[in-house]
């Protein structure tokens, strides 16, 4: 019986913690990309394309999430406080008025993974549980 | 009852194309307009690597309490809305095309058809520029494109990119310029965590400004400028200063009915006469805030306009879809003294004149996506002599100098 009840508390404290941790979104560069960790000054610049270069020298390529995707709400919430409406006007603005287009936007984590792997200064946004080895986490956003 | 009005009124529009004789440029001009929103309503939008198609616009209806001037969005249009409800005063709709030749090279055309300075809905080209990236951090643009006189002057169309109706009048009304026929150069320098942007641009003016039943070409006035703007990563703060130079002078003939005595004409000569545009502006924007503080000087050289400044400060706060906001703003025209002594200089001179401060409150709702509806109450409390920013004025160049604006739109993006 007590046995069984430590076996449940011990599954509870592996689960919960962590089951938030892992569905928290990270920013993710290229692994070969040199760009070990960024600020989030950094990282506000690249998504809302003000800043198109790494420190490094490096072209950013972000890619973005579409809307229908639970996590882009969650990464702009927990980036800047933004509802995806303030986001989107936003983008309204640079698009009509000729300055910048948004970024390209994958329909899923998949998409995501293989566009910053394919490009050397590529950048997205993932849970951070897909992180692999191809990819380098530089950003977290805790809640 | 706006949207409908807001649909007859770009039907109207459809049928002068219809009318015989159509310039054929302008028939082409709508078939293109066509065609685009074709291809964008086909898709939602058209979305590939290489070329995008999409839209935006506005429904409006706006009305007043005051029969005695009517409101106008900004000095393009020729006629706005007394106590009746107008909906053409806003409501507008944008098309684009994006088409990205390579990494560093891409097209943008974008046509928007709105209520203009005869009072028609014809599409008119806004952009059309080629947009070069040598370095992703330099971008250098040329063709017909939109300026930057103040923050934000080259969005004011897009209303689902801001919290009010329509762009703060105080402020945004003494451009009736839209574009221009040259090249800009903009250049993004990180420093630190922060960033500094600059940008250059010179070109031709495009543009006419009604003036009671005449009309006042500004196209062809060369004009330039540029701004510097520091960014980190909840503020933007920019100073920037732009210049005109006009090539053609007031209508006065056909304004009056009669031409002017030659040294009258002289004497309020806009031809070859600059004015200068100075202004401040900063935002910042974090979570539920959205705050805009701007300053403007304008500074004319001609006898006929006076100079002025303006400025107004904007906060709204977001809770949930909903964000209320309120403002201020205000404008001022400083008195010429009339040298000439003369009781119709004196008279036409007047008429540039604003001194007035408007109140602003109203509400953002983001009922879904790439749709927002809007209502806005503007009050406006003046000198009964602020008559520059209204329309159909009393000939006696005096009007109560109060009001209430009433306005409602719809804005979204397709």
């Amino acid at each position: 019986m007590a046995g069984k009840l430590l076996r449940l508390l011990l599954l509870t404290w592996l689960l919960l913690p962590s089951g938030g941790a892992w569905a928290d979104p990270v920013v993710i560069v290229n692994s070969r990309s040199g760009i070990a960790v960024m600020s989030r000054s950094d990282v506000i610049n690249v998504f809302f394309g003000r800043n198109r270069q790494f420190f490094n020298g490096i072209e950013a390529q972000a890619i973005d999430l579409l809307d229908q995707h639970p996590l882009r709400e969650i990464f702009y919430q927990r980036l800047v406080g933004k509802d995806l409406a303030e986001v989107n006007a936003y983008w309204s603005r640079q698009v009509f008025s000729g300055r910048m287009q948004a970024p390209l936007r994958a329909a899923s984590i998949d998409e995501v993974l293989k566009w910053v792997v394919e490009h050397p200064g590529g950048i997205g946004f993932i849970p951070l549980a897909r992180a692999d080895a191809r990819v380098r986490v530089v950003f977290e956003l805790q809640p | 009852m706006a949207a409908s009005a807001g649909v007859t009124c770009l039907m109207r529009a459809q049928f002068i194309f219809l009318l015989p004789g159509y310039r054929l440029a302008e028939v082409g001009r709508w078939l293109l307009f066509v065609l685009m929103l074709g291809l964008a309503s086909l898709a939602g939008a058209v979305e590939t690597e290489a070329l995008v198609v999409h839209g935006f616009g506005t429904l409006g209806a706006v009305r007043t309490t005051s029969d005695q001037v009517e409101f106008v969005r900004d000095l393009s249009q020729a006629s706005g809305a007394g106590r009746q409800w107008r909906s053409d005063v806003d409501s507008l709709l944008g098309l684009q095309a994006n088409w990205r030749l390579n990494d560093d090279l891409e097209w943008v055309i974008q046509g928007v058809s709105h209520h203009r300075y005869d009072g028609a809905f014809r599409p008119e080209l806004s952009w059309a520029f080629v947009k070069y990236e040598p370095r992703p951090n330099l971008q250098m643009r040329a063709g017909r494109l939109g300026t930057e006189f103040f923050m934000l002057a080259d969005s004011r169309q897009v209303g689902y990119s801001f919290l009010t109706v329509r762009p703060v009048g105080d402020f945004f009304w003494y451009l009736p310029f839209s574009s221009i026929h040259g090249g800009d150069v903009a250049m993004t320098v990180p420093l630190g965590e922060d960033l500094l942007r600059g940008k250059l641009f010179y070109g031709q003016a495009q543009g006419r400004l009604p003036l009671g039943s005449a009309l006042w070409e500004i196209d062809g006035s060369p004009m330039g400028g540029g701004y510097l703007e520091y960014q980190t990563a909840f503020w933007q703060l920019r100073a920037s200063y732009a210049n005109i130079r006009f090539n053609h002078d007031l209508p006065f003939a056909a304004m009056l009915g009669s031409p002017l005595p030659a040294a009258v004409e002289q004497h309020l000569a806009m031809s070859g006469k600059r004015s200068d545009y100075y202004s401040l502006g900063a935002v910042y924007d974090r979570g539920p805030w959205q705050v805009q503080v701007m300053l403007n000087l304008i500074d004319q050289q001609s006898q006929a306009f006076q100079s002025s400044m303006g400025g107004y400060v904007l906060a709204g706060y977001r809770i949930d879809s909903v964000t209320p906001f309120a403002g201020l703003s205000r404008v001022y025209s400083k008195r010429r003294t009339d040298t000439m002594n003369s009781l119709l200089v004196g008279r036409l001179m007047a008429d540039t004149h604003a001194d007035q401060t408007t109140f602003i409150l109203g509400m953002r709702w983001d009922v879904a996506r790439h749709l927002a509806l809007k209502a806005q109450l503007d009050a406006i409390r003046g000198d009964e002599d602020s008559i520059l920013p209204y329309r159909n004025d009393p000939a006696t160049g005096r009007w109560s100098g109060r009001m209430n604006v009433f306005s409602v739109s719809m804005d979204f993006l397709f």
